[in-house]
């Protein structure tokens, strides 16, 4: 049962689990990213929500099959929160598909400073070898 | 609109790292000043008693704690909360009990207790106001939000680190002849601009500064304001907003929305525009929210901040003295007393009280506040007239 491992977002425990969640994290397992879809107006959401923030309806997951972004926005973060300090340097970006839809993940293999404007590839990282999260890529 | 509302009297704690004190003696200094001013327990009906994280004391329904302590036990009081707007929060509360006639004066005190832990535990603690779910995983901090916004501004405008540095600077000028600031030293360009990386492209002085501290006002209303002081500070305009949860859903880094809203609706409620204000308190929880605020609030158009900067418009003597006390950079801030702080230090200079003549602003007829909680979750606008 998912609900009974540390599932792993990110780079920290989320303890916060539901079925609805468990789902998207099962996914997120076999390196898979799932959008939601409202049931009633089709409006799209990156990351997911389970309820349409339009219309409050129920959504449904999609598979979300873009994978080629634009940075947005980046941050090297050098003094970090107490969970994450044995991580750092990391830089965490923002990346838009072409959709227009967005994520925010930490960017894991670059050799030199990031920029605003510059191509990332989605892509998926193990967290002490066990847990599978989402990253960018440049 | 109901009735007018004025600020009467204010005090203020010594900001900084207050290991000699808690949040409740915190409070008292804050509150006797104005109790020396003649409101004593007796004169105030109720009060809003507030801080923005109960993690950083341990202190759960703080506001009867504190009620307690300075002897308002038995008035009625509350807490709210907004994150670094629950200053303004209190304040904006306060005013809509006074106004509709519920109560006549009102106490509203912010406070925080933020150095009983490690800076680290603190940055862990704040950067759990982001999304817990989908941002906080990935060790965005405070400072991170806001490196997100400079990294955008300065890819935009093509601007320099140089010019925030500069608005270091000038808080840190300003700091230093506050005798109520956490960190009152004057610091050289050089230094502010090669410190420490916090936060890429944020270094250590693009940072506010985790404080310990308490300011307090009171507010009565029109009826009763010649009771209390010949000096008052009315509240002419006050605009609330907000923005998306999650900085990746905002249309723009390089702006708040929330405050560009908050701005436009304290401006049209007070019937006044960014032309008719002689200063501004604007939330610098970090370098570049600063710069973001003078456009978001209009007195300058987008991408052109850098120019009031250069220009040194933002001193004391210049076209829109800002933050004139030193601002949440060197002033210092914690989170629930920032937004009463702020309007403390506009009742100061509206009465020609600053402690040296060369941080005083001259003649200010009308202040303005603008309070930002989280990235700009939360904001608050209050401009205040000058009412002597
Ligand atoms: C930047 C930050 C992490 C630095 O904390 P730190 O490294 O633990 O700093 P310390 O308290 O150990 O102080 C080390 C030195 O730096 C100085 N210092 C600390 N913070 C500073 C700041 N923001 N600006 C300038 N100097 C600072 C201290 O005075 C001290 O100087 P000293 O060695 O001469 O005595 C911390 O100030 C911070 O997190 N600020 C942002 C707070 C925040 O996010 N607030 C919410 C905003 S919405
Ligand atoms: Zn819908």
């Amino acid at each position: 049962m998912a609900e009974k491992k540390e599932v792993y977002l990110g780079y920290t425990t989320d303890k916060a689990l539901t079925p609805w969640y468990v789902e998207w994290l099962a996914a997120l397992e076999q390196e898979r990213i799932m959008k939601s879809v409202c049931t009633s107006c089709k409006a799209e959401y990156l990351p997911p929500r389970q309820h349409c923030q339009k219309c409050l309806s129920v959504t449904e997951f999609a598979d979300f099959t873009e994978t080629e972004a634009k940075l947005v926005s980046y941050v090297i973060v050098d003094f970090a929160p107490e969970s994450l300090s044995s991580k750092a340097p990391y830089v965490v970006a923002i990346g838009e598909f072409p959709s227009g839809l967005r994520l925010t993940a930490h960017i894991t293999n670059l050799m030199s400073l990031p920029e605003v404007g510059m191509a990332l590839k989605l892509g998926f990282d193990r967290v002490d070898d066990k847990k599978v999260t989402y990253r960018w890529l440049v | 609109m109901g009735r007018k509302v004025a600020v009467v009297a204010g005090g203020h704690s010594k900001f900084g790292k207050r290991y000699d004190a808690t949040m409740r003696e915190l409070c008292a200094e804050a509150y006797k000043p104005i109790y020396d001013e003649g409101l004593t327990q007796d004169k105030i009906d109720a009060s809003v008693l507030s801080y923005a994280a109960s993690q950083f004391s341990g202190q759960g329904a703080g506001s009867a704690l504190i009620a307690d302590y300075i002897g308002l036990q038995d008035k009625p009081h509350m807490r709210v909360e907004s994150a670094c707007t629950t200053g303004t929060a209190s304040l904006r509360a306060a005013w809509g009990l006074v106004s509709a006639g519920l109560y006549d004066v009102m106490l509203v005190l912010g406070v925080e207790q933020m150095n009983r832990v490690s800076s680290a535990t603190a940055t862990e603690y704040m950067s759990q106001a982001g999304d817990m779910r989908w941002e906080y995983p990935f060790g965005i901090s405070f400072p991170a939000f806001y490196a997100l916004m400079a990294s955008r501004y300065m890819s935009d405008y093509n601007m320099d680190h140089e010019v925030l540095a500069k608005i270091a600077v000038k808080s840190h000028h300003y700091g230093a002849q506050n005798p109520k600031a956490h960190l009152p030293k004057e610091v050289s360009l050089e230094e502010a601009n090669n410190a420490v990386p916090i936060c890429r492209p944020l270094n250590l002085y693009d940072c506010s500064l985790i404080t310990d501290g308490a300011a307090g006002v009171v507010i009565a209303a029109e009826e009763r304001v010649k009771e209390f002081t010949d000096r008052p500070m009315w509240i002419r305009g006050i605009g609330a907003g907000a923005s998306e949860m999650m900085i990746q859903d905002r249309p723009s880094l390089t702006s708040i929305p929330g405050a560009k809203r908050a701005g436009k609706a304290a401006f049209e409620m007070a019937g006044l525009g960014p032309e008719d204000i002689n200063m501004a308190q604007v939330h610098d929880c970090f370098t570049i929210a600063e710069l973001v605020a003078y456009e978001d609030l209009g007195f300058a158009e987008p991408g052109k901040g850098p120019e009031l900067v250069e220009n040194k418009e933002i001193y004391h003597d210049g076209r829109i003295p800002v933050n004139c006390d030193g601002g949440l950079k060197s002033k210092g801030h914690p989170l629930g007393a920032t937004g009463v702080s702020m309007t403390y230090e506009i009742l100061k200079q509206m009465r020609g009280e600053a402690e040296n003549s060369s941080r005083q602003i001259k003649d200010v007829q009308y202040g303005l506040a603008h309070n930002v909680g989280q990235s700009g979750q939360f904001v608050n606008v209050f401009i205040f007239e000058r009412g002597f």
